[in-house]
């Protein structure tokens, strides 16, 4: 555990505003970029990303003075995620609609607008493609350099369900990406 | 099931390949909103958890009341 982070927790742990805006400042753009590709929608997003602070500091004095923020954060913010999806089906099935399904088409979304190379997009739009459950091991894993058993515990699943799940979501983006696979991905392994 | 290799070689791939999406970020009044919000209730409880406190109290002390009141009747 690096210094400035048991710090941070420490700051939390009494309240520290200053220790708050630090801990923001650290990981609000790791959280929101989760959060965007997991809703596919930025203003969802934002709003998730607020809940999930609002969690947090409504949780400091619970810290334990070894919490690791990174995964914590990233428990939150993955049960504020499953929150809004229950409420997102719920909202469907009231007005008499099946949730939308995910599936990029050929207009590009914000999120895509963001990406400056035609590889950027394919990549960007091979994770939208992935299933929900495939796409967050990718995005935790790889995008957030979390161990598999780090991102076991913030899904309170069992290792291996990970384990399977990080190799469907290379399986799946290889297909997705086509060509634009990396050229080691194409290679038997 | 994948073996260790597997996972490992999974992991690698997939950092590799992640390293390439663009990056995300919220434009910094919204940013700066969200901390300000989240900030104004660093160490308050939520909500529901002060009502479900609440509603335990009051339950707890009814049906601590009924049963003094009830011991007083068996005496009295």
């Amino acid at each position: 555990m690096a210094d400035d982070e048991r710090a941070w927790v420490d700051g939390l742990r009494r309240g520290d505003r200053a220790a708050f805006d630090a801990v923001f400042a650290a990981f609000r753009r790791r959280i929101y970029a989760y959060l965007v590709r997991m809703t596919r929608r930025k203003d969802a997003a934002e709003d998730l990303l607020q809940e999930s602070f609002l969690r947090l500091a409504q949780s400091t004095a619970r810290l334990a003075p070894d919490t690791r923020l990174g995964p914590y954060l990233f428990t939150i913010a993955h049960r504020v995620f499953i929150s809004w999806t229950r409420a997102q089906a719920v909202r469907a099935q009231l007005a008499g609609d099946l949730p939308a399904r995910e599936v990029a088409g050929d207009t590009r979304s914000p999120l895509e607008a963001l990406a400056d190379s035609q590889a950027q997009l394919a990549l960007e739009r091979a994770f939208a493609q992935l299933a929900p459950a495939y796409r967050e091991v990718a995005l935790l894993v790889g995008v957030e350099g979390l161990s598999p058993s780090e991102v076991a515990d913030i899904l309170g699943q069992k290792p291996e369900a990970v384990r399977q799940r990080l190799a469907r979501a290379r399986t799946q983006l290889a297909e997705a990406l086509g060509d634009h696979a990396p050229k080691s991905w194409r290679t038997p392994s | 099931m994948t073996t260790t290799d597997d996972e490992d070689l999974d992991v690698r791939r997939l950092t590799e390949i992640s390293r390439e999406l663009p990056a995300i970020d919220l434009d910094a009044e919204s940013a700066a909103r969200i901390s300000r919000r989240a900030a104004d209730d660093l160490g308050k409880r939520p909500l529901r958890r002060n009502l479900e406190l609440v509603l335990v109290f009051a339950i707890v002390i009814v049906y601590l009341v009924w049963v003094i009141g009830k011991v007083l009747e068996l005496l009295g």
